[in-house]
């Protein structure tokens, strides 16, 4: 067939050698590992040491043993614990939520009919271009009237569904589920709950797995409107109880930087379990697939 | 099924802790909520009364900056929750002067009896017609830090007293940053905008707006004065050209890579905070020019705060002459209250960071001759864009030459809308 | 996956579903569509299209949020018209959005297909460590950048010094202050990215690229011809939504310059349009000319998503 390849026999081995990669791509990956890597391992020096280290010249590049003591002060200093605890609460829901919720909306706009689909789905991608700064005014607003500001939920019930999600998901329901199998189980009798539950969502669990990872990540992270609605130490997201570490005038470097080091941590353990099994489950996919 | 089970979980661990969050039920009649910025240390003055007063529940939250402070509380106030005490930095005042009907006109409670306590010009900004919004709890008075050792390095002299002497006028000032700049090879101040302008724009008799209340930045010839001689400042030389609070001032101020900072009295913690290895190594004089204030910040209490009795019953013992100087030894705020400035407590009060130094006899003294000028709710932009327009000269990005007419247009573009 | 629903759902062929059932099913079936789109719809209501509704009508206000509003109709935007800041935050959004967003695809969808590469050793190290990025604190990590662009003491500086070149101020120029916040913008999104089109790669069959190969398709040609045409629809997804929120850049350049404040600099340089809103909105109190200027945003997005939109829709049509 390939005119190019001149001897057949050997071709096993050409094979391996012709889809090898080359040390130069590793070169690169191992540049990029450097680059990526790099501010949170400099974060975490000045978060062992002091804040004249994030200025010093030649730079400082080795951690010191300053983290303990700081650590116990950002704990001392605010709530921290309690502030873990809200954020893991919501960023959990809205993760969980933003996967099943986005997928069901995906799978709604992808594979059924129905009237108004595509203007509905018009208005979701239109959505997104609302620009969040000045929504919060009304968002808030609407939160002293439902008598929800300073609690999670405030935070917790906007971020449950994203047009975001629905957008990521309604792309992968079109890729990936082909409506002969669709069809093949609406002949059995299956409700469309039932093939959305059953064959849908199993098929897209990867994609949804990765919005709702990418959704915790965002809640945890997000910090704006937690840090308008949400006003107790009680209930304080790890985000603000970072900011309640630093003064407006006078920050003390390395105590702000070991409180954010800390509330990155989480998200560090959660990607090195989490993580790996994702990163590799969407490698194994691709073979059963 | 695994799945639907863990969201249920979820969802009711979300019901739990909201639950939770509701059963802060109070309304006792002692208790109330108070919203303070960071870095003031109210908490100093709500652990001493809940020490004094045990069966007063009070919830204080530091909300964040000054600025986002006073954000939060414009949210609230434009229809959310309202605390029953707010703390409102001086700057932002105005703004919220502009709608009183916000607030609680606090001579319903008592404020006219005791507002003869405060300094006049301090208690004028809060007050409009024959309401008065909030109570002062502090004042910026100005003075210079300066480094001894580097001090001593370039020849000049360290005492507080001589160094005083060195500069009466800002021309003076220039002079000794000139002996400093050729005799260390190193600059001499921070940075010219920050330290200059707004300290000697707050020394005139009259700011941004005249006596009308009408804007006037353009036509005072002392807000001109003060920005000419910020340009000139800036020729001489002297500033390392280092953005107040950005990363390479605050780098530079634990280096010893400038001599002076301009320090207002809330100042002092910022230094300490940002260069606490230079302890014992500053040293405070009194500015050029002798007197003026920047910063300061007010109590109000919010027109549906639920329980304003509490509210004032706070105020009105910790922000009275006594509760203020007990907050200045404590804290090193500076009380507005002239009563105490010659308490042997407070000119007595020494600081260990800065030399010693007898910061309330020295910052007392800055704030006693202030002249009251009137503060309009477009100050703060006007100055931020002429403090902003000084910044680019710094920078390199506008010619000093045409500096006053960029910033003339920077300010009327950025009072429309 | 698939092999394991089949049987389940072919098992059920035999048992023929009664007619009555049916027809009442039908009803509920018809139905069901909206009310898998309710939740987003019922939330968006609510906390979408108010707030939408709401910048529209205080657009055309005077209002200050605490003090009385007055109805001045469209002299907000014929002000925006005339105000050299919108037009100034204007350009620094479009300069930081290409600067940030084009590479930081294009870097994005090699690495993707890298990482996708069925030889490359400790390739979950390296797919782990693009997200780290990703994982760690806005605020923090501006604070970090701030620190290495600084002028005299940043560590960029420090190297550029070393090699003979002046020290550059990042933070004071126009360009230095896109180049550095959109670099920002882009080593936290990269990775982000990267896993999106990895998790999308995964429905291309790997036989694919091993078919390729052994027809002597070299790693440039893989890429041209099975990566980013089977990666398509997930690339407009990315380009869409990445120009939406480009354009609403607003954390980097409210924190890249830690107290310069809502400015983003002395001279506006690196201001965007989301930040001028936040400014006007919440700095000055200015909340109808705030509006304003977030309608203005609206309807600027609005048109380049239509443009995206149009492309999505004729990219499906060309897949069968």
């Amino acid at each position: 067939m390939n005119p190019a390849s001149p001897t057949t026999g050997r071709a096993p081995r050409r094979r391996r050698s012709a889809n090898r990669v080359p040390i130069t791509v590793y070169v690169a990956l191992g540049a990029m590992v450097f680059f990526s890597v790099f501010p949170l391992y400099w974060m975490f020096v000045v978060a062992t040491t002091d804040s004249a280290t994030a200025t010093s010249l030649p730079p400082h590049v080795l951690p010191g043993g300053n983290f303990l003591h700081l650590a116990n002060l950002v704990f001392e200093t605010v709530p921290f614990v309690q502030a873990l605890v809200n954020s893991v609460i919501i960023s959990t829901t809205i993760g969980v939520g933003q996967a099943v919720l986005c997928a069901l909306a995906g799978f709604a706009f992808a594979k059924l009919q129905f009237p108004g689909r595509n203007t509905l789905f018009l208005i979701v991608v239109l959505t997104m271009t609302v620009p969040a700064q000045l929504a919060i005014i009304p968002q808030y607003l609407i939160m002293s009237q439902l008598d929800w500001v300073d609690t999670l939920q405030a935070v917790i019930v906007p971020g449950l569904v994203t047009a975001f999600g629905i957008f990521w998901m309604r792309q992968h329901m079109v890729g990936t589920l082909n409506d002969e199998l669709m069809h093949a189980a609406r002949v059995d009798g299956a409700t469309t709950w039932q093939i959305f539950w059953r064959i849908a969502f199993p098929l897209v669990r990867p994609a949804a797995f990765v919005l709702g990872l990418f959704g915790f990540v965002n809640a945890w992270n997000d910090f704006l409107w937690p840090f308008i609605v949400l006003k107790s130490p009680e209930q304080y997201t790890a985000q603000i109880a970072i900011k309640a570490l630093q003064n407006n005038r006078d920050i003390d470097l390395g105590l702000a930087m070991s409180g954010s080091f800390l509330a990155t941590l989480p998200l560090l353990v959660l990607f090195v379990f989490v993580g790996r099994r994702l990163v590799q489950g969407i490698m194994e996919g691709a073979f059963k697939g | 099924m695994k799945r639907v089970n863990t969201i249920a979980v979820f969802a009711a661990a979300v019901l739990l802790a909201s639950g939770c969050s509701e059963g802060s039920g109070d309304d006792d009649g002692s208790g109330f909520e108070f919203w303070s910025f960071t870095g003031i240390n109210q908490k100093i003055d709500v652990d001493a009364y809940t020490k004094a007063h045990p069966d007063a529940k009070i919830k204080l939250t530091e909300v964040g900056s000054t600025t986002e402070t006073a954000q939060a509380l414009t949210a609230a106030l434009a229809g959310g929750k309202v605390p029953d005490l707010v703390l409102i930095q001086g700057d932002d005042l105005p703004k919220f002067m502009q709608a009183p009907e916000n607030f609680v006109d606090l001579t319903t409670l008592g404020a006219d009896k005791i507002k003869g306590d405060y300094l006049d010009w301090v208690m004028s900004q809060s007050t409009t017609g024959d309401k008065i919004v909030g109570i002062p709890t502090d004042v910026g008075g100005m003075a210079i830090a300066y480094r001894t050792d580097l001090f001593k390095a370039a020849g000049l002299p360290t005492d507080r007293e001589q160094v005083s002497k060195l500069w009466p006028t800002w021309d003076a000032f220039t002079e000794v940053g000139k002996q400093y700049v050729q005799a260390t090879g190193k600059p001499f101040l921070d940075n010219t905008p920050t330290s200059i302008f707004y300290q000697a724009v707050n020394q005139g008799t009259e700011r941004y707006y005249d006596a009308d209340h009408k804007l006037s930045y353009d036509k005072n010839p002392q807000v001109k004065a003060a920005f000419d001689l910020t340009l000139k400042v800036f020729a001489s030389g002297i500033s390392a050209k280092q953005g107040s609070f950005s990363t390479g001032w605050t780098a530079g101020m634990s280096k010893g890579d400038f001599a002076v900072v301009s320090a207002p009295a809330w100042m002092l913690n910022a230094i300490r905070t940002n260069a606490p290895g230079t302890t014992g190594k500053w040293d405070i004089a009194t500015i050029p020019g002798g007197s003026g204030n920047w910063g300061g910040s007010y109590l109000a209490i919010p027109k549906r705060a639920k329980n304003p009795k509490a509210a004032w019953k706070y105020i009105a013992e910790m922000q009275s002459p006594a509760g203020q100087l007990a907050n200045f030894l404590a804290k090193g705020n500076l009380p507005t209250t002239p009563s105490v400035y010659t308490d042997p407590q407070l000119v007595g009060r020494e600081e260990p960071f800065f030399s010693n130094a007898p910061i309330g006899k020295i910052y007392t003294q800055s704030v006693v001759n202030v002249k009251p000028f009137y503060i309009g709710p477009d100050d703060a932009t006007v100055g931020s864009e002429l403090l902003n327009t000084l910044t680019s000269v710094e920078q390199g990005k506008v010619d000093p030459a045409n500096a006053w007419d960029t910033a003339l247009t920077n300010v009327k573009n950025a009072l429309r809308g | 996956m698939t092999t394991t629903l089949s049987p389940a759902t072919s098992a059920g062929t035999t048992r023929g579903p009664s007619r009555y059932r049916h027809v009442q099913q039908g009803v509920r079936e018809r139905l069901a569509p909206y009310g898998y789109v309710a939740p987003f719809f019922v939330l968006f209501l609510i906390f979408g299209l108010f707030p939408l509704l709401f910048t529209f009508y205080v657009a055309l206000f005077d209002w200050d949020l605490i003090g009385e509003r007055h109805f001045v109709g469209l002299d907000n935007f014929s002000e925006l018209v005339h105000d050299p800041r919108f037009w100034g935050a204007l350009r620094n959004t479009f300069s930081i959005w290409v600067l940030s967003t084009v590479p930081q695809l294009l870097i994005a969808l090699g690495l993707a297909h890298v990482l996708n590469h069925v030889r490359l050793r400790a390739a979950t190290l390296f797919r782990m460590s693009v997200l780290v990025p990703y994982v760690t604190s806005v605020a923090a990590t501006t604070i970090v950048f701030a620190q290495l662009f600084d002028r005299d003491y940043g560590m960029l500086n420090w190297f550029l010094e070393l090699l003979g070149f002046p020290h550059v101020d990042f933070t004071a120029s126009v360009w230095g202050s896109h180049v550095m916040i959109a670099l920002m913008i882009a080593w936290r999104w990269t990775g982000y990215n990267t896993l999106l089109y990895l998790a999308s790669l995964q429905t291309v069959s790997r036989d694919l690229f091993e078919a390729a190969a052994m027809d002597g398709a070299n790693s440039w040609q893989q890429f041209r011809h099975i990566t980013i045409p089977s990666l398509r629809p997930i690339i407009v997804f990315t380009v869409v939504t990445s120009t939406i929120f480009g354009l609403q850049t607003f954390t980097e350049p409210l924190l890249v310059n830690p107290v310069g404040g809502l400015t983003c600099g002395a001279a506006r340089q690196c201001q965007t349009l989301t930040l001028f809103l936040y400014e006007q909105a919440f700095g000055r109190f200015h909340f109808g000319y705030g509006a304003a200027v977030a309608v203005a945003l609206f309807v600027m997005v609005v048109i380049v998503a239509a443009i995206n939109y149009l492309l999505v829709t004729r990219i499906r049509s060309e897949r069968p």
